[in-house]
């Protein structure tokens, strides 16, 4: 959550619960004469106005602190992937979703389960070695 | 981005694994050696992670490849400890160890004789079965690693990646449309795998340079064909650099060559070339997306950081041919 939405939340909740702090002092004081008068008492218009506007407020605070949405049509959901890899996915703090893989067909090329593990050896070795003589070269 | 110790690393940069393969320690070392799997223990310690072991798997994988044969072992010890090792998948994890491990061709004829011997008491052992294929074709035995992969596909035909595998050896050996049919297979099971569309286009058009110039029938049949997948690549997946590259490729060659011209009607239920303007089209639209990818990868933009290297390097090289034979 930013610090706008945090604030917005806090301030909303600070005004819903002096809301509602209001109307049970107001009841409090006003039974006694209602019961008098046989009716129901209404609450003052502050009073109410005060309850929408601090539910309005938390809504806004926690709607601002909602992650991005996700693309719901799958090409555009593709091509976030491949447009912005990891960096799309990330939450408000910039930490990447756990749940995020790349494209997740990706698996379908690189089969894991078929690795050829010792052509890869040969071929970091062979990196290795360039990068050994690159160095020494220097 | 850090390559995490959570994702496949077999298509990781050298660079990239040796980093990775360096964390090796220090993860070994903040896990605890030995969790107990008896419902007793996870009241008492904390509960265990999936993601653990994952990551074990994950850090031999690495760790063969950059030659840490030490942590390799150590991280299959703890895998064992948990799964015994009878588990399919540490048997096979235990069997590429051994393989990376094996010094001459002898070892590795041990080798393939102990996957022999464990697919023999049971031959529904997918994982170890999927070794010994790629033991075969590691050591230069492709039509036995392929004609085990039919045998394989043939009692389990929903496999994917087998399918794909299968595509490959073929692809190896030259046989495009035995390829083009498996990776076809691929496609039936993941239908919306925007890659794998990329991936039989290329095929399609490999195949088509391959079957000799634009005088032969299934040259159109393959171009067409080619240009039908990369489109519906990019459908699947909106700025995918690698089905424009292609489209812009295949339209090019048939504008160039006298491919479109000759468009006759083939037999029925194949799909015709489109005609020359739609063609036109189509390689325009290819050429602007392309130099707009590459323009903003290039800068840097934000949201389009995403691109690899190579990728956008090579699309650069094939927008620099375009203009170069404008200049003459």
């Amino acid at each position: 959550m930013t610090i706008l939405s945090k604030t917005f939340t806090v301030l909303g909740s600070i005004l819903l619960a002096h809301a509602c702090y209001s109307a049970r002092e107001h009841t409090t004081l006003q039974s006694p004469r209602a019961t008098a008068a046989a009716g129901s008492v209404s609450l003052p218009v502050d009073i109410i106005i005060e309850t929408i506007v601090s539910t309005v407020i938390i809504i806004t605070g926690l709607v601002l602190g909602t992650k991005p949405l996700r693309p719901l049509e799958w090409r555009v959901w593709a091509g976030k992937i491949e447009r912005e890899g990891a960096e799309g996915f990330t939450d408000n703090s910039g930490k990447v979703d756990r749940d995020f893989m790349g494209n997740p067909f990706s698996v379908l090329e690189s089969r894991p389960n078929f690795v050829d593990i010792r052509k890869q050896r040969r071929e970091f070795a062979e990196w290795l070695r360039q990068k050994d003589k690159v160095l020494q070269g220097q | 981005m850090a390559p995490s110790v959570l994702y496949p690393p077999v298509q990781l940069s050298p660079a990239a694994s040796l980093e990775l393969a360096q964390t090796a320690p220090a993860v070994l070392k903040s896990s605890p050696s030995s969790v107990s799997s008896s419902p007793l223990f996870s009241l008492v310690g904390g509960s265990e992670k999936s993601e653990q072991w994952i990551q074990y798997e994950n850090l031999i994988l690495t760790c063969l490849r950059t030659g840490d044969d030490q942590s390799a072992r150590e991280c299959l010890e703890r895998l064992v400890s948990r799964f015994g090792a009878d588990n399919e998948r540490v048997q096979a994890l235990d069997g590429l160890v051994k393989e990376a491990t094996a010094k001459n061709n002898g070892e590795l004829e041990e080798v393939l004789k102990e996957y022999d011997q464990i697919l023999s008491e049971n031959d529904t052992n997918i994982p170890i079965a999927k070794r010994r294929i790629a033991l075969l074709r590691s050591m230069g035995r492709a039509s036995d690693a392929a004609s085990a992969l039919v045998q394989l596909l043939d009692f389990s035909p929903t496999d994917a990646e087998a399918w794909s595998e299968l595509s490959d050896i073929y692809l190896s050996q030259g046989l495009y449309p035995q390829a083009i049919y498996a990776i076809e297979e691929v496609l039936v099971l993941a239908p919306n795998a925007w890659n794998i569309h990329a991936r039989l286009g290329e095929l399609q058009y490999m195949a088509a340079t391959a079957s000799g110039g634009a005088a032969n029938g299934s040259y159109q049949k393959y171009m067409a064909e080619a240009i039908k997948r990369f489109s519906r690549s990019i459908e699947l997946c909106d700025d995918y650099l690698r089905g424009y590259y292609g489209l812009k490729l295949v339209s090019k060659a048939l504008l160039n060559g006298d491919g479109a011209k000759t468009s006759k009607q083939t037999e029925e239920g194949d799909f015709a070339l489109p005609d020359r303007s739609t063609l036109e089209k189509l390689h325009e639209l290819a050429t602007a997306k392309l130099a707009e990818i590459v323009r903003r990868a290039a800068a840097k933009e934000r949201g389009w950081r995403g691109y690899s290297e190579a990728e956008t390097a090579a699309a650069r090289e094939l927008l620099a041919q375009d203009t170069a034979a404008v200049q003459r």
